[in-house]
């Protein structure tokens, strides 16, 4: 009776892990501005962490000073899309693909920009970056968290 | 002194004259101050140029210099379609580090395929249109570039 | 060859082992090379992006074209001849899309080096290598592209009146005149940098 009893327990929790929803991809995003100056003049820019600045400071990339923006951490629901706003005309748009894959949609000005899809498997991370005014530069830093 | 006799100065001092005008040039400078002068000034202009180029160096490191020469010739010699408007180099070159500052780069895009023993540590792509993929394996980095958007998008943040 | 031999080999060595598709032999032409194509690609383009991309453009060229290259000239001076061609082509688009400054129609129209005090002192006396490179390369910015072009082909490249004539589209009466005025400009440039100090 007991052994029956398990059983059927068993059974019901493996039931119950089947039908629960894979856990979310925690993915921490930061805005990153480059530039040669030595100092932001924009006070509420904060210095990056010494991993990050020795991965940009390892890219083939003029820029010797990096600032992080912005930082936002976002759960990407498992086959689902999370949004993530850079700045009033530019968003990023996340979706789990399975198997340590994302796929990442750059946004701006309403148009596509870059559709591109990824494995970002932990410890590593993915960097978009292009132009931004006065010959500095802007870049979108995602990196796994779980 | 005319401008046709100044030209032919010039000339002179270039050994561009033939025989029998030369000797006439010759002859000018030996009594017109003037030409004296002028052939004197074309002379420490043209001194002046010899060697100005020396130590002008290429602000790029060997191996990124080369690795962009190389793709290119392997990409034409594929026949792969061509590039956008803004050629292949015109993306790259606007955020280009000075060869002075880079570390051990060692940009190797295709080690592998000269029989090296490791995987490429490095890698650089053209897989989407407006865009190049630099991986650096043994960083776990992957950078895209892009050459779109035009610059002002993220302005409101950087200001 | 190994790697070690490709340093230590002469230009002819590693022209002939690159002809048979040996990319590494080429790979140290370019090294070899490099700064002295992209020199000359910055006299004529006078800025540095443009001078990189199209010296390397000029390297894949040459690589395309060596089997063409006999020994004629030394690699270097075959190499230097496509970068020019390149930034000639180059300056010619620019030309097109350029609304042409006053200045640089007067300097066309010809006349006023004619008139030009002559200097009696050398502006360049007595400097260092360095600082004299510096001028220059201020003074040669100033030039318009047709002036400072006839200069770096006749200065630099050593050509003769009627290869420069043929390389730029103009009569060799147009090569001594911009010449001339080239090097009129580039004399009294020099002076005023040096009164300026």
């Amino acid at each position: 009776m007991r052994f029956l009893c398990s059983l059927i327990v068993s059974a019901l929790a493996a039931f119950a892990a089947l039908s629960a929803p894979a856990a979310p991809l925690k993915i921490e995003v930061q805005l990153i501005w480059g530039t040669t100056n030595e100092v932001s003049p924009n006070a509420e820019h904060k210095s990056i962490g010494p991993e990050l600045k020795k991965k940009l400071q390892e890219l083939p990339l003029k820029w010797t000073n990096y600032f992080e923006v912005k930082r936002i951490d976002v759960d990407v629901p498992s086959a689902g899309v999370a949004t993530v706003p850079l700045s009033q005309k530019c968003r990023l748009e996340i979706t789990d693909r399975g198997h340590s894959t994302i796929q990442v949609v750059l946004f701006g000005k309403g148009e596509k920009v870059i559709n591109r899809t990824q494995a970002l498997p932990k410890g590593e991370t993915l960097i978009l970056g292009g132009n931004a005014p006065g010959a500095t530069s802007w870049f979108a830093v995602l990196r796994r968290l779980d | 002194m005319d401008y046709d006799a100044q030209l032919k100065l010039q000339s002179y001092l270039d050994g561009e004259l033939p025989e029998s005008e030369a000797r006439e040039i010759a002859n000018l400078l030996a009594q017109d101050r003037e030409a004296v002068a002028l052939f004197a000034e074309l002379r420490n202009t043209r001194q002046a140029l010899v060697g100005s180029e020396v130590g002008v160096a290429l602000p790029e490191s060997r191996e990124f210099f080369w690795s962009k020469i190389e793709r290119e010739i392997y990409r034409l010699e594929k026949s792969e379609p061509a590039p956008r408007p803004s050629s292949v180099f015109a993306a790259w070159r606007r955020f280009l580090m000075p060869a002075g500052g880079v570390a051990a780069l060692a940009i190797a895009a295709f080690i592998g395929l000269f029989g090296g023993s490791q995987g490429p540590t490095h890698e650089m792509a053209v897989a989407d249109p407006g865009a190049f993929t630099y991986h650096d394996f043994s960083a776990g980095t992957t950078l895209v570039w892009l050459t779109y958007p035009a610059e002002n998008e993220f302005a409101d943040n950087f200001e | 060859m190994t790697e070690k031999d490709y340093s230590s080999a002469e230009d002819q060595k590693l022209v002939r082992v690159a002809q048979k598709g040996d990319m590494a032999a080429f790979e140290e032409l370019v090294a070899r090379h490099r700064d002295k194509i992209y020199a000359r690609a910055l006299s004529m383009m006078r800025n540095e992006q443009e001078a990189i991309d199209l010296s390397q453009e000029a390297w894949v060229k040459g690589w395309q074209r060596l089997k063409q290259f006999q020994g004629e000239a030394s690699f270097g001076t075959w190499m230097t001849r496509i970068v020019i061609n390149l930034c000639l082509d180059q300056l010619r688009k620019q030309k097109r899309q350029r609304t042409e400054s006053i200045e640089a129609m007067t300097e066309e129209s010809g006349g006023v080096e004619r008139h030009m005090p002559v200097l009696t002192v050398n502006p360049t006396a007595g400097l260092e290598r360095q600082e004299l490179r510096q001028r220059i390369d201020r003074a040669l910015s100033q030039l318009s592209y047709e002036h400072r072009t006839v200069l770096v082909l006749h200065e630099f490249e050593e050509m003769e009146y009627k290869q420069i004539a043929k390389a730029m589209e103009c009569s060799i009466g147009t090569v001594m005149s911009r010449l001339f005025y080239a090097r009129r400009k580039l004399a009294a440039l020099l002076a005023d940098l040096k009164k300026s100090d």
